[in-house]
């Protein structure tokens, strides 16, 4: 590979902590969404969240938070790399799959 | 006080929008010039946020059960089923995303067009996020509104 051949593929890749807490960010967007409907569903998670914080609403918020974290760290440790455009890509799609998932569950439901 | 918390609350979400939109504006001419600038605006976007977050999540967990009684007796449950259910969950979308741009600005995206499409990327959805969650805040408001004006108080008008 060529020094122009390896700068070009170093420009393309972000580095560890962004790719690590940037699929991190993707995956706790997607999971807060999860959340949001396996709680509406089943009263009992409903419940169990409220009697943590007070409210579900906190200690949903608080878990996205550690899951962001977590796996942010899990990743970073573990050496993830991505290439900005698929990055961009995950991060896009989870807010729109997400933000939508929410709409359409709360129009349905 | 109630009032205090419940006009700050997207005050600071406007706020984290506007530091969006000049974090999107640094980094479109990211230089070795405006590495500071970058930073100063994904910082302001996190705080901005963060404190959003902080002060609606206080106004909703502790006042907005008599609002909500209100809406859901009105012409416009919807303002409570939807909207707000909606808005109370997608509000965690732009949080991590503000959380996230710290992290990202760290770097020197003046020689990194990857970190920079990345960054414009969470950039443009706390922005896209941030004006629905401001249009469903107003959505929300009228609905008390106009159940207030549904039962004839008077002066609700």
């Amino acid at each position: 590979m060529s020094n122009l051949e390896a700068n070009a593929a170093g420009r393309s890749q972000v580095d560890g902590a962004t790719a690590a807490f940037g699929l991190a960010a993707a995956i706790t967007i997607l999971f807060n969404t999860l959340l949001a409907w396996v709680k509406d569903a089943y009263d009992p998670l409903n419940t169990f969240m409220a009697s943590l914080t007070g409210h579900h609403w906190r200690t949903h918020g608080i878990a996205d938070v550690i899951v962001f974290l977590v796996l942010g760290f899990v990743f970073l440790s573990q050496g993830v790399k991505l290439d900005g455009v698929r990055l961009a890509v995950y991060l896009a799609g989870s807010c729109i799959i997400a933000g939508g998932g929410l709409a359409l569950w709360f129009v349905l439901v | 006080m109630s009032d205090i918390i419940l006009f700050a609350h997207p005050t600071f979400g406007v706020f984290g929008i506007l530091a969006a939109v000049w974090l999107l504006v640094e980094v479109l001419n990211a230089s070795e010039t405006n590495r500071a600038r970058i930073r100063s605006a994904s910082y302001a976007v996190a705080i901005c946020i963060v404190l959003a977050a902080l002060l609606g999540g206080y106004w909703y967990t502790v006042y907005y059960g008599a609002e909500k009684a209100i809406i859901v007796k009105g012409p416009w449950p919807w303002a409570h089923n939807f909207v707000m259910e909606t808005k109370e969950h997608l509000f965690f979308i732009p949080l991590i995303l503000a959380l996230y741009l710290p992290i990202v600005s760290a770097q020197n995206l003046a020689r990194n067009k990857a970190s920079r499409l990345v960054t414009m990327t969470v950039a443009a959805f706390v922005v896209l996020n941030g004006l629905a969650i401001e249009g469903g805040g107003a959505i929300i408001n009228y609905g008390v509104k106009v159940a207030f004006v549904h039962t004839g108080i008077k002066g609700a008008e």
